[in-house]
């Protein structure tokens, strides 16, 4: 049983209006994260501990809470809109870029991308989700996959961001980010990324 | 209780699109590409790019890329998927259109799609095709390309309301649509769009069956509101059953899809004594079958008694070795381990389950409906698949209708006028929302929303007969009078029990046109199997089933505009 199953089954027995946000129930939306006895966690992957009578339920960290564990995640994308998350294409893109899988960009990115934006990252990380002035682990390995992308022209003003106040330097690499992505990926190293290329250029 | 309009928070825009899946976000991109002045306004239930199903497509996208293949042979492997009942000119827009689209997707809005060792794209085996023309990203597809369109949200930046769920489109005193009444779920209260153009894109309804595949939005929410506005809908009775459902017991989990690719890099599907039954299906194309095909036969082997005790099939990957599963299908393999399971070193048990609406909301090749300014795009929309649809064909349909939508939507709006709804409908219109709030004593949603999942399992499954869809239809108008007799308690804001209620009561409509229209076809044609009509009769059913509200059922000719079938009766 996972922490979903869970949930579903307070609100059909229990408590009918009781809050919870999820979608797919299989990791590709993003929208169910909460905390576990203080892990970020997704709902839908998490089985529920069976060593144990109860179990702690908290909201994502760093997010308003708007009804138990539902929460406005509109502060999350406002960091994540910061680092200009859309490829800018070059002026000559007019085809499928021609790229080998084993190029150093691909190896590069590709073990970067599947973010799923469930916020599991900025709610472990307590620069993020504390004090607000970070653009936090998604946004900047977002970056990271746009900096390093051949197809894409904006990289200056993404290594300006990632350069700015609420950069990379925010950083405390306790790598909270990293243990608890859901995805697997690795956004402390996104960020490490961020930094060479700004000591380089 | 009709509440005054004065509750009512307004909003004007241009164009309102409802849903931020798939079809939802290409026709914002499309709309404000087309017309950057325009004031377009997204309308999502869930989280925007972050609810439906576009989200979850695993196998990916079929479009023409290699000189070798041809549109010629896309449309005809659509068509032969879809029995012939295909709207011919929307397949073949959907063929002609999908190579374009894909190269908006790596060009413009940033995809990128695996590569071959040549470093172009690369295009896998999937079922039902002649040719290799799967464009995917791994086995995750969709989270590549909603993550991506949401992200070029970030740089249009249409007016989001999210958590906010359509109701009803509204007309004006002579009849023309005005825009579409709406709910916060955050604050409780209701909203009117009023609109020169409403883009209806909201997915299908599959989850109305106890094991089903789709996202929890997908209760056929913009189908149920083209239906109470008269729009007429096609082909309800298709409704897809995937062959290869996970099972997991009670969990949510259970419906989730193992993906096309499994049986297109060949995987094995044995019943419980070992046997590969599709040699007994279709002994030519065997596990590379149709779905329809497929899925009927799996139900049948656990029907028979020749399945697993819990009611499953097996299929089996692990002869390409444990270290080649994991690399090709890293997610299927994490799906399979978290159910105890294990996708790499051995066979895993599944059913089929429900999963995608062929049938809906009767639309020309621009998403035009019958009512003025009125579009719709993706799996609201019917004909395009016919009586099956093709693994792939369907984020390629979401995208390519969604686009073509944005592109007309542009163009409606910068001459129809922004119209004023009459407050009559709107008053009724939310007074129906608020009902399960105010009423005083009832029983939940929640089993009325079970035994509805069960009905459609039982009654109005993988296959049907005329007693068990009779006796579903009785089911489902009890279960619709209990529904509208549904009481929530608790707040208005950020309540999922009401929402509940709202979901329930569009399912019910969506069921009861499914059920109607499967009774009316007394012949068997791609997922829609009747065990009273076993056959596929091209004499007398060459034709699809049109469904309005308030008036008699339409069965019309098919036109064969492109191609024609061999009569095979």
């Amino acid at each position: 049983m996972m922490v979903l199953d869970l949930l579903l089954a307070i609100q059909r027995e229990h408590d009918a209006c009781i809050g919870f946000r999820f979608s797919c129930r299989v990791a590709m939306c993003g929208t169910c994260t909460l905390r576990l006895d203080g892990r970020s966690v997704l709902a839908c992957q998490t089985p529920v501990p069976q060593d144990r009578d109860t179990v702690r339920l908290d909201p994502v960290a760093g997010l308003p809470v708007l009804r138990d564990l539902v929460v406005d995640t509109a502060p999350f994308w406002r960091e994540w809109a910061k680092v200009t998350p859309y490829l800018v294409p070059h002026d000559g893109l007019t085809e499928p870029a021609v790229v080998t899988p084993d190029s150093d960009e691909r190896r590069l990115i590709d073990a970067s991308l599947d973010c799923i934006g469930c916020a599991a990252c900025y709610s472990s990380c307590a620069v993020a989700a504390g004090s607000r002035d970070f653009v936090g682990p998604a946004a900047l390995n977002r970056a990271m996959v746009l900096v390093a992308d051949s197809r894409d022209a904006a990289a200056e003003q993404r290594l300006a961001v990632a350069d700015g106040a609420g950069g990379v330097d925010r950083c405390h690499y306790v790598y909270g980010c990293s243990a608890v992505c859901p995805k697997g990926l690795d956004p402390a190293a996104a960020i490490r990324y961020l930094r060479k290329s700004r000591l380089k250029s | 209780m009709a509440r005054a309009t004065d509750d009512v928070t307004a909003v004007d825009t241009d164009v309102a699109v409802v849903g931020s899946g798939g079809a939802g976000l290409m026709c914002v991109l499309h709309a404000m590409t087309a017309d950057p002045g325009l004031d377009v306004t997204i309308l999502s239930k869930g989280a925007v790019g972050r609810s439906g199903c576009t989200r979850m497509v695993q196998g990916g996208f079929n479009a023409v890329l290699d000189p070798a293949d041809s549109l010629e042979l896309h449309l005809r492997d659509t068509l032969e998927g879809g029995k012939y009942l295909n709207d011919q000119e929307l397949a073949h827009t959907l063929v002609t259109d999908a190579p374009r689209v894909v190269n908006e997707l790596e060009t413009r809005v940033g995809c990128f799609f695996d590569r071959a060792p040549d470093g172009r794209i690369h295009q896998k085996a999937f079922a039902g095709q002649q040719f290799d023309r799967t464009v995917h990203r791994g086995d995750l597809t969709g989270i590549e390309i909603m993550g991506r369109l949401r992200d070029q949200m970030f740089r249009l930046g249409p007016r989001e309301l999210e958590d906010v769920r359509a109701l009803d489109l509204v007309r004006d005193a002579d009849g023309e649509l005005a825009g579409v009444t709406a709910l916060d779920i955050r604050t409780g209260r209701a909203l009117l769009a009023r609109a020169r153009v409403v883009v209806v894109a909201t997915g299908g309804a599959a989850t109305m069956y106890r094991i089903a595949a789709p996202a929890r939005e997908k209760t056929g929410d913009g189908v149920a509101m083209c239906w109470r506005a008269g729009i007429p809908l096609r082909d309800m009775e298709m409704l897809q059953f995937h062959p290869t459902g996970l099972l997991a017991g009670e969990s949510r989990l259970t419906g989730a899809v193992l993906e096309e690719g499994l049986r297109g890099a060949g995987a094995y599907l044995t019943n419980a004594a070992g046997e590969r039954y599709m040699a007994r299906y279709d002994a030519a194309r065997m596990e590379r079958s149709t779905r329809d095909v497929v899925s009927r036969a799996g139900y049948t082997e656990i029907m028979a008694g020749r399945g697993t005790p819990n009611g499953a099939v097996l299929i089996d990957i692990s002869r390409l070795g444990a270290a080649e599963v994991e690399r090709r299908f890293p997610g299927m393999v994490e799906r399979t381990r978290q159910v105890g399971q294990d996708l790499a070193r051995g066979p895993v048990e599944v059913s089929p389950t429900a999963h995608f609406h062929m049938g809906g909301v009767v639309i020309d090749r621009d998403c035009r409906t019958e009512l003025p300014g009125l579009l719709v795009a993706g799996e609201d929309a019917g004909g395009t698949h016919g009586a099956n649809r093709l693994g792939g064909n369907g984020v390629a349909e979401s995208t390519v209708y969604g686009a073509r939508a944005g592109d007309i939507a542009a163009a409606i709006a910068a001459d129809r006028p922004l119209r004023t709804p009459d407050a009559e409908q709107v008053a009724t219109s939310v007074a129906a929302a608020y009902a399960p709030l105010t009423r005083e004593t009832g029983e939940a949603p929640f089993p009325v929303t079970g035994e509805l999942k069960d009905a459609m399992w039982v009654g109005c499954g993988v296959v049907r007969d005329r007693a068990g869809l009779e006796e579903c239809l009785q089911v489902v108008d009890e279960l619709a009078d209990r529904a509208s007799r549904v009481a929530v308690a608790g707040p208005r804001e950020v309540n999922f029990a009401w929402q509940e209620a709202l979901d329930l009561r569009n399912q019910l409509t969506v069921a009861r046109n499914v059920v109607e229209s499967a009774l009316l076809r007394t012949e068997s044609r791609g997922a829609h199997y009747r065990a009273d009509f076993p056959d596929q009769d091209d004499v007398a059913w060459s034709r699809y089933i049109v469904l309005r509200d308030g008036a008699d059922p339409v069965v019309r000719d098919v036109e064969h505009t492109r191609v024609s079938p061999e009569v095979s009766a």
